[in-house]
């Protein structure tokens, strides 16, 4: 730093303490002598000792003395420092030296001062700081430099000159301006870099002083002082207590009246499925005014049961209908505000929901519900499931008692009657034919007609479901009696009933149209006879058009067909029964009637035929001019036959002769022939869980037959009611139970009780009995 | 219609049911077979519950929907079939 000649010209100041560094400092006060001001009167008496510190750097010198009082001199200008000269301190420390310099020099150095000043930047940030600090710095400094204080105007004088010389800058800050300006474009500028000194934001100066410092003394002094005052202080004369009262102004209560202010509450509450319907609502608004023209909206999901509300005739309403309910979704729902924005009209309203499809839904499940409730132990038996005592009535439980107590004291097998399937539309009516359906095994269909020639009246089909005991599912009314009923296994809905004046119809059961799909009616070749039997079988060695299911029926004009339907149906016989017996050449065709049929489990082209005259033939269907195998037992006409489940060589037949008659396919006379009683046999079936196992139909009573246990009498006889013929042997194929039907329409739901399938395998069981027949007989 | 008005008849007469009722969006019964201030108490209360009952059913699963209540208690079941549109309630006793 080039402050050598600075030193020089140390102007007098007054010392407070010594450091060298102020020394240097003082430079910048030197006062420049060519310009003589008045003493600024405000400067005069004030002491800045206070901040007597070594706290001054040589940089402060060089800043310019900024001072926060007004700074006015002889002439009355106003030389208050502006803020546009806040870079000067920092250009002032950079250009330290040369300002210095100049300041030495000449008034034009002076000049030259500020223009410097100007163009050398710096943080003017430091400028505020600077500026109030060099107030409280250079007085400092006026208390600290060394020399002995001879003129404290001289202070104020340097300080007058500064201000001056600022004044000066500001006043020729324009005109050196240029000149400078060319000059310095020309010549290198040099740059020094400095620091700026340590800016003080807070100085509380220490209360206490150290012990060895050379106020120590003094401070004891005072210290101690103190303290004695402080003890003489009470009971001392000097020191009297005064206390002073203040008045309490009189209090004015003061009255104010303001509107009630009213209160109302709000909730909302906010639920997992109001988000979820308030998001599906914005989009399906728009959809719903589609909607409404329609009728048919079973397929938009979930919020739109409004859809039940429409009517074409009533779009409007409905439309208004439909915007309501979607906006009431979207908050928790009040009756209340569906009862204001509905119409006024209530009367369609309540036709409208008495005719919407889903009260019909709701209906049919309440009823099953309520009847779920009344059969429950019934249905619970028939599903072998165990049955649950009601803890809550007490006469349940004695009903129960007496009904179970049957079952469990006696171990010889019983047909425990569950319940009935009945209703009004089949009282009186003969049960012809039942069959379960083949996918959904809770349904049954039945059919109702006459058996003999008796009056004709018209036939009823009725679906029944387990679940609802007391009313049909569906109910078909058909033209003639039915005689024949089979539900399809590729389309579980398809119903083909076959009726007393040889028609077929096929219905489809998913609906409740009374017409049926296709009829034969319009066929050339329909059965001109009663159909008998009606069977679907699935043809996989067919014709190529023959793949898939086929009807094949029996009819009493001796003929066997099967049947094609695409639009209407076709049928093409299978095979004619030629008339064998000489007996029954008298009848004018030449062909028997057919009773029944069935086919072999295993080949679908293998078929039994029971004939009219008592004979039983085998026929393939490939096959239709002779048959394969005849069998000769039966006097009397063949009312059903039927393949054993296990065996695939062993037959059962039933005529009406009295008889029924096991038989195995190679042997032409019966292995065993059963007979209790001289009563028509009217229908037998197989158990399908044991193979010994068959139940029989006759005027009167119903049989069960183990051959394991006897093969002369029936293991088990259930008489019905007289005057009543059971008619019809269905074996329920998951569980234990049998459906008998009977010529007063009603279908009755046994248990089978303590008839125990047996181990080993079934058929082998089946044919140890027939293998022990055969040898005993021979 | 004749077959709403069938349906409703059958369950009215199996065995143990003592009543059926048939509640419009309103809460007013609109077919009952019950008099009619146990008709509209039954409606008023069952409605709080169904949808409490709707609500927590969807709160869980927002797809899912209140198909069918019941309340088993010591004396009689209430069955409940809600819609939007009406409520379907059958009270039965079922240890008669």
């Amino acid at each position: 730093m080039s402050n050598t000649t600075v030193t020089q010209k140390r102007r007098t100041l007054k010392v407070a303490k010594s450091s060298k560094t102020l020394n240097v400092s003082s430079g910048v006060f030197r006062p420049n002598q060519s310009t003589t001001k008045s003493i600024n009167p405000l400067f005069s008496g004030k002491s800045f000792g206070s901040t007597g510190d070594s706290k001054v750097v040589d940089k402060i010198s060089a800043q310019t003395p900024k001072h926060t009082a007004m700074v006015v001199d002889e002439n009355g200008q106003d030389v208050t420092p502006h803020p546009l000269y806040n870079p000067d301190p920092g250009v002032l420390q950079s250009k330290q030296g040369k300002v210095f310099t100049a300041l030495d020099t000449s008034l034009t150095t002076m000049t030259e001062f500020p223009s410097i000043a100007f163009q050398t930047t710096n943080a003017s940030l430091t400028g505020p700081f600077t500026r109030s600090f060099f107030g409280s710095a250079s007085a400092s400094r006026i208390s600290q430099t060394a020399e002995s204080v001879t003129d404290e105007t001289k202070d104020l004088l340097v300080k007058q000159d500064l201000s001056n010389s600022i004044s000066d800058i500001q006043s020729h800050r324009e005109e050196p301006k240029e000149q400078l300006r060319e000059n310095i474009l020309d010549s290198t500028a040099n740059c020094y870099l400095s620091e700026t000194e340590t800016i003080w934001l807070l100085d509380i100066p220490a209360v206490s002083v150290s012990v060895e410092s050379e106020d120590a003394e003094a401070v004891k002094e005072r210290n101690n002082a103190y303290t004695e005052l402080c003890k003489n202080r009470q009971g001392n004369d000097k020191y009297v207590e005064r206390s002073m009262q203040t008045f309490s102004d009189a209090s004015k209560t003061k009255e104010v009246q303001c509107d009630s202010i009213t209160m109302v509450d709000k909730a909302v509450m906010c639920t997992v499925w109001d988000m979820y319907d308030s998001f599906n609502n914005i989009s399906d608004v728009s959809a719903n005014t589609v909607v409404s023209s329609e009728r048919h909206e079973a397929t938009i999901p979930e919020s739109s049961s409004e859809g039940h509300l429409v009517h074409p005739k009533r779009s409007n309403q409905s439309l208004s209908v439909v915007s309501t309910v979607s906006t009431v979704s979207g908050s928790s729902t009040h009756i209340e505000k569906m009862a204001c924005v509905l119409p006024l009209d209530e009367e369609p309203d309540l036709q409208l929901i008495l005719q919407s499809d889903k009260l019909k839904q709701d209906l049919a499940l309440m009823e099953r519900v309520v009847l779920a409730n009344v059969f429950q132990p019934k249905l619970a038996a028939y599903r072998q499931l165990p049955i649950i005592e009601d803890p809550d009535c007490v006469q349940m439980v004695m009903e129960e008692e007496s009904w179970t107590e049957q079952s469990k004291n006696s171990h010889c097998p019983f047909l425990e009657r569950l319940w009935d399937f009945s209703c009004e539309l089949t009282m009186g009516r003969n049960v012809s034919c039942m069959v379960w359906n083949k996918k959904n095994p809770d349904l049954l269909a039945v059919g109702y007609g006459q058996v003999e020639f008796k009056n004709p009246n018209s036939g009823l089909v009725c679906c029944w479901s387990l679940k609802n005991p007391t009313w049909p599912d569906r109910v078909f009314h058909c033209e003639s009696g039915v005689t024949a009923l089979d539900f399809s296994a590729s389309n579980a809905n398809q119903l083909a009933v076959g009726m007393y004046d040889g028609t077929i119809a096929i219905y489809n059961v998913q609906t409740s149209e009374q017409t049926p799909i296709t009829d034969s009616s319009d066929c050339a070749n329909l059965h001109t006879s009663p159909v008998w039997q009606l069977t679907w079988i699935d043809h996989e060695d067919g014709l190529a058009a023959d793949k898939g299911e086929i009807l094949v029926s029996v009819s009493s004009d001796g003929r066997i067909s099967k049947w094609i339907h695409y639009k209407s149906m076709e049928c093409v016989d299978l095979m004619k029964l030629k008339i064998h017996d000489l007996q029954w050449k008298r009848h004018i065709s030449s062909l028997t009637p057919g009773m029944c049929f069935d086919f072999h489990p295993n080949d679908s082209k293998i078929y039994l035929v029971g004939t009219e005259e008592g004979h039983i033939h085998k026929c393939s269907s490939s096959y239709n001019e002779q048959y394969l195998e005849s069998y000769k037992a039966h006097k009397r006409p063949v009312y059903k036959v039927t393949w054993s489940p296990f065996c695939s060589d062993v037959f059962l037949s039933c005529s009406s002769d009295w008889t029924i008659q096991l038989w195995r396919q190679d042997l032409q006379i019966p292995v065993m022939g059963f007979t209790s009683g001289q009563r028509v046999v009217f229908d037998i079936m197989w158990s399908p869980h044991c193979a010994t196992v068959f139940g029989a139909v006759s005027e009167g009573k119903v049989e069960i037959w183990d051959l394991r246990v006897s093969s002369l009498d029936p293991t088990l006889v259930n008489w019905t009611s007289p005057g009543v013929n059971p008619t019809a042997l269905l074996f329920s194929p998951e569980t234990d139970c049998v459906l008998v039907g009977d010529s007063e329409g009603q279908v009755t739901v046994y248990k089978l009780k303590n008839i125990t399938a047996g181990g080993g395998s079934q058929g082998e069981t089946l044919e140890d009995v027939i293998q022990s027949t055969l040898s005993s007989q021979h | 219609m004749a077959e709403v008005e069938d349906t409703l008849k059958r369950i009215q007469a199996q065995h143990g049911v003592i009543g059926t009722i048939v509640v419009n969006g309103e809460g007013i019964p609109i077919r009952t077979t019950l008099d009619n201030s146990t008709s509209v108490q039954y409606a008023g209360l069952l409605h709080q519950l169904t949808m409490k009952a709707r609500s927590a059913v969807r709160d869980i699963d927002p797809q899912n929907e209140l198909t069918f209540l019941r309340i088993r208690s010591k004396k009689h079941e209430i069955m409940v079939a809600p819609d939007k549109e009406y409520l379907l309630i059958a009270i039965q006793n079922p240890s008669e």
